[in-house]
């Protein structure tokens, strides 16, 4: 490699590309750009704190879509007892307000985390995927079961969530409070793994032998890391259900999980920003060779075997490696 | 009445049906270097890895200032005055020689569960770590992957990582294996500037090493333990002649 491109650079770069795209796509008239990038946003997110839990506590989750079901399905359940004004089970009130059923979302989620994360943990390796695998089916297949919620047929919002000051239904305004919260996200990531929790985390999933014999227990660490990997995946699913307007067990799918694996992948494990060009190159990709056919996947599959292959810190550590 | 810091009474353990440890005596004095010698396969890492927690014996004590901590979990033996290094160099590969360090200097403050400020700009990283990096000669190499050093300068890590706990008994499994003549000097010189600080259990296979080194040595054969004593005595004991230092 002869040209290495600073961190910095395209992290600036893409961060005005960001800002900027409403009005490039207002300007060439093709609004449904925003649409198609917010969903990519909120990816991003949902893809940057599976990269906590892959690329810095080394926790190979393959249940990372039953948090990102979870925030989805909190914000349209509550959102459904609004609209028919029915206290969910008879005694808590339905919201459509943002400020309220967001942070539910999140908590909720980090909760089902701790709980999952707590029992998956005592496990490792093979064995931590499988088991988070296990635990995000079994919520599937309890989603498909919630007749009262639509079951199979997933259940409809029919209208955004309300947040002060900003009209959700207005796709540029959503579509900047999808950039605050991935940015947001970002930069919390980003001190935690600089900070000692995330030295600890680092280290522990290097050397997991290692980290003990310097005394400290390494599972708390991983389950925090485990519940922060989950609380990002509930607001982004809180995200997704709004943009949506709908939410349906597909959401707690592990095909999910495995796509954002891969967007993971794809971008640069490890790097925090990469799964943000990885959720960017693979939602673009789908979405043009969906183009041309049904079957996208079938070139879909060696783009990523070649990536795999030729970059194996993804599209983020070939744009800045140094040799 | 010597002081003693660690007194190991009848240890035994057993994997199917070999005895890696019978009825294991030994204890090391406040201080000392203590060496354990032994030919291949006498069980000596095993007796670390039971020292250290990593291994539940089948029966027998460990007692650290006379206090058992045969049912302490790894990190708990840690906190009570116990650092090793590994007979197989085990550092953190993907961080960053300074990184490696300062997660050594953290691990003993507190619990990390600190989420916002850079950990390298903690205070007590920015104290010690030059010095810590400078005390086994790893000042140039700080910003280097550490799984990118040489062999000899993992090692000097490892054992910089084991020091850095400030432990009461620091147990050093072959940290002479795969030197050059020259990190053997090195080390050498680290460990013997230890002596008097730093009470150390040395498993070691370079007997000019642990004859110039130990204050006492324990020679172990099959798991048990056959002599204790000086260097000078161990050298004139004829039971370890025959069964050990014979054979070389």
């Amino acid at each position: 490699m002869t040209s290495a491109i600073p961190k910095t650079v395209i992290i600036i770069a893409g961060a005005l590309f960001f800002c900027s795209l409403p009005w490039a796509a207002d300007y060439f008239g093709e609004q449904y750009l925003i649409s198609l990038f917010t969903r990519i946003l909120i990816y991003s997110l949902a893809a940057v704190s599976l990269d906590l839990l892959i690329g810095y506590g080394g926790l190979i989750s393959l249940g990372h879509a039953a948090f990102v079901g979870i925030g989805a399905y909190v914000t349209a359940i509550f959102f459904h007892h609004s609209f028919v004004a029915e206290p969910i089970a008879g005694i808590v009130a339905g919201s459509d307000n943002a400020l309220l059923v967001w942070p539910l979302a999140i908590i909720i989620s980090a909760a089902f985390a701790l709980i999952i994360g707590s029992l998956s943990l005592r496990t490792s390796g093979m064995h931590f995927i499988m088991i988070t695998l296990a635990f995000a089916q079994m919520l599937y297949y309890f989603a498909v079961g919630l007749e009262k919620y639509g079951g199979d047929d997933g259940l409809s919002l029919y209208s955004r969530n309300q947040l002060v000051g900003m009209d959700l239904n207005n796709d540029v305004h959503f579509y900047f409070v999808c950039l605050f919260f991935l940015t947001l996200f970002l930069f919390i990531s980003h001190r935690l793994v600089k900070s000692r929790f995330g030295l600890v985390l680092r280290g522990a999933a290097s050397s997991s032998r290692r980290i003990k014999a310097l005394g400290i227990p390494e599972r708390r660490y991983k389950l925090v890391c485990f519940v922060i990997g989950g609380a990002g995946a509930g607001l982004a699913g809180a995200l997704l259900a709004n943009q949506t307007e709908y939410v349906s067990p597909g959401l707690l799918h592990w095909t999910l999980s495995g796509e954002l694996m891969v967007m993971v992948l794809l971008g640069g494990l490890g790097s925090l920003f990469g799964p943000v060009l990885g959720a960017t190159a693979y939602l673009l990709l789908e979405e043009t060779l969906a183009m041309y056919t049904e079957h996208w996947m079938v070139y879909f599959g060696p783009i990523l075997i070649m990536v795999v292959l030729f970059a194996k810190r993804g599209l983020f550590g070939f744009l800045t490696q140094k040799e | 009445m010597a002081d003693y810091i660690l007194q190991v009474k009848g240890l035994c353990k057993s994997f199917g049906a070999v005895q890696a440890s019978q009825d294991l005596s030994f204890s090391i004095q406040r201080g000392h270097i203590h060496a354990l010698i032994g030919p291949n396969g006498a069980g000596k890492t095993t007796v670390l890895n039971l020292l250290s927690g990593e291994l539940q014996p089948d029966s027998g004590s460990i007692l650290l200032n006379s206090e058992e901590i045969n049912k302490l979990p790894v990190h708990k033996r840690v906190k009570a005055g116990l650092g090793r290094s590994f007979q197989i160099t085990s550092i953190f590969n993907d961080l960053s020689v300074a990184e490696n360090m300062a997660l050594a200097i953290l691990a003993g403050r507190g619990h990390n569960f600190r989420f916002w400020k850079n950990a390298m700009a903690v205070d007590i990283v920015q104290h010690t770590l030059t010095e810590a990096l400078a005390r086994v000669d790893l000042s140039g190499r700080a910003e280097q992957q550490a799984g990118r050093l040489s062999h000899g300068e993992k090692r000097q890590l490892e054992v910089g990582m084991a020091l850095v706990g400030g432990p009461q008994l620091l147990m050093l499994d072959e940290p002479m294996a795969g030197q050059g003549a020259g990190g053997t000097v090195e080390l050498q010189k680290l460990i013997s500037g230890l002596k008097g600080t730093t009470t150390i259990l040395l498993v070691e296979h370079d007997m000019d090493v642990v004859f110039s080194l130990a204050d006492q040595i324990s020679v172990i054969v099959y798991g048990h333990c056959i002599a204790s004593g000086s260097p000078e005595e161990i050298r004139r004991n004829s039971e370890v002649q025959n069964a050990y230092l014979g054979e070389h």
